[in-house]
């Protein structure tokens, strides 16, 4: 008797795990099936027990396959021009704003879906309109880093260093921009200046006065003005359990920090999966210390480059 | 955020699918989009990953004709439900007039129902929206999975776990019979109008 309720039991059980498995419900099929297992193990008398956990695990090893099919699926490819015109017409609000401003909304929109290369292009366009000159620029710089092509950006700037769209202020405050975002990469590289002309000074003075309007620069996040500089994350497993971690941010985007892990620390590197949620996490930036929670986006190696080997972590910022 | 284009006599307005990963909210838009062919005005565009999963959004545009004089112009998305797509579902979300939070009938996912309709509320609130305020409907779905072999929660259940405090209207369905489909989508659009009456009324 007992043994019937059992074989029923492991029934129901493999039931339930293929219609999660069918329904895309991964982690959910995967504790049926275990539990499946581990009752099958514990009762030596099932029949053909061997049979059925060979079974099983040829289902789990099918369902590990999509977990990780799915974990490995890029998480802002570049899609189709027909979806970003729909991201660059959707999403750009405020129908009260000038055209030019739904530009730069529509292109933000675009960095924002990771359509890094199309966002370019069309802040590219936008260093065209006097007000969104600075903002357009400094986007694109952005976009150039978020694409980890480095070279590209400082090639874009030096470029832009000898053509005349930029005042020598501008490309000042590009520079420093630019150079701050380098140092969060660890690169330390000093941005070669405009050589100004004396007889340049005067028509320099009168940008200024211009310039003066573009102080506010929209942002790519609403948490863009807190620069996060590191993160200190309470481990809670690994040989660091408990303790307190403090991690160099390498780059932000808007809320999402990414952070660099040395490829052989694999024991710190478990720690962090996609989806992973950190309650407690101190956020140190150059105006405050805050603790908020934040989630894993994605953890993935660099497979080129001087880092190749090592682990790129990007963590959002959950602000309460 | 509802746009009134007086020039043109059209209102835009735009309804946002919510709800946790997997719970059918994409099967939901699929349903409307075969069902409602004449209110369809575009086509149905998918941004998915792996596994069918969505990864931007759906969006679908419908026009459901005239009120006083205004075209009314319908942008319907779906958010991605996955717990990772944290900010994605944030942008989707801006602008919303309307939701349709989906719930997920299937027992194993009661916490992901809670969970996501507390995301919902927090990303609400931080475009300034209250969850108690914002034309809202519920979808309880894939109720034909009861009566069969799966623990499957009842609607009572979930009512409690899911509307007990903001008591909106509440709909059973199966997005893959299309059952409540087209009652959940209605109520939810009548809601919305019905806000839309009464700001203009107000302002
Ligand atoms: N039995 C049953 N299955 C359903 C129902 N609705 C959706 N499904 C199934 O559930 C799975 C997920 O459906 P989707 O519509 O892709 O879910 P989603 O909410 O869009 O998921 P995400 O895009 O990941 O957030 C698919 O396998 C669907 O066939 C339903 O009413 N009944
Ligand atoms: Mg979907």
């Amino acid at each position: 008797m007992v043994h019937m309720n059992i074989a029923r039991k492991i029934k129901t059980l493999l039931q339930e795990a293929e219609l999660y498995h069918s329904q895309g419900l991964l982690d959910e099929a995967m504790v049926k099936y275990n539990n499946a297992t581990e009752i099958i193990q514990s009762n030596e008398k099932i029949k053909s027990r061997q049979n059925l956990i060979d079974n099983i695990s040829k289902k789990i090893l099918a369902l590990k396959g999509d977990i990780i099919k799915i974990e490995k699926a890029p998480k802002k490819p570049e899609v189709s021009a027909k979806v970003q015109d729909l991201i660059k017409k959707m999403f750009s609000f405020s129908p009260d704003k000038d055209d030019d401003a739904k530009a730069l909304d529509g292109a933000i929109a675009l960095a924002k879906f990771g359509q890094f290369k199309r966002a370019i292009l069309e802040f590219n366009e936008l260093l065209k309109k006097d007000s969104l000159r600075v903002v357009a620029a400094k986007s694109m710089l952005r976009c150039h880093m978020a694409l980890s092509s480095v070279n590209e950006a400082v090639a874009q700037y030096e470029q832009w260093l000898s053509d005349d769209i930029f005042s020598t202020n501008q490309l000042d405050k590009l520079r420093v921009f630019f150079e701050s975002i380098l140092t969060k990469e660890g690169i330390e590289k000093t941005l070669p200046r405009r050589k100004t002309p004396a007889d340049n000074i005067e028509s320099e003075m009168e940008m200024v006065g211009v310039d003066g309007v573009q102080v506010k620069v929209p942002e790519i996040e609403d948490y863009e003005t807190l620069d996060i500089n590191s993160i200190g994350i309470t481990m809670d497993s690994g040989p660091q359990e408990g303790q307190v971690v403090e991690f160099k941010v390498r780059f932000q985007l808007g809320n999402v920090v990414s952070l660099l892990l040395p490829g052989r620390d694999k024991d710190l590197i478990e720690n962090f999966k996609a989806g992973d949620v950190f309650n407690d996490i101190q956020y140190y930036s150059t105006v405050a210390l805050f603790n908020a929670s934040g989630i894993v986006t994605s953890v993935k190696e660099i497979k080129v480059g001087p880092r190749r080997g090592d682990y790129c972590v990007d963590i959002e910022v959950e602000l309460n | 955020m509802a746009i009134f284009k007086l020039k043109k006599r059209e209102i835009e307005c735009k309804i946002v699918y919510y709800g946790p990963g997997r719970c059918g909210k994409t099967t939901n838009m699929e349903y409307i989009f075969k069902a409602y062919k004449k209110q369809v005005i575009g086509e149905m565009i998918s941004v998915d990953t792996e596994g069918d999963r969505t990864l931007f959004f759906d969006f679908l545009p419908m026009g459901l004709g005239t009120i006083k004089d205004f075209d009314i112009k319908v942008q319907v998305y779906t958010v991605p439900g996955q717990v990772q797509y944290r900010s994605t579902r944030k942008l989707v979300l801006k602008g919303v007039d309307g939701v349709i939070f989906v719930s997920d009938s299937l027992a194993v996912r009661r916490e992901k129902n809670m969970l996501s309709l507390k995301d919902l509320q927090h990303n609400l609130k931080e475009y300034g929206i209250s969850i108690f305020k914002i034309p809202l409907v519920m979808q309880h779905n894939k109720r034909d999975l009861a009566g069969q072999d799966v623990p499957v929660m009842s609607v009572e259940q979930m009512e409690r776990d899911l509307n007990r405090q903001l008591k909106v209207p509440s709909f059973p369905a199966s997005a893959i019979t299309g059952e409540g489909v087209g009652a959940t989508l209605k109520e939810c659009l009548k809601l919305t109008l019905l806000s839309f009456k009464k700001q203009i009324k107000s302002g």
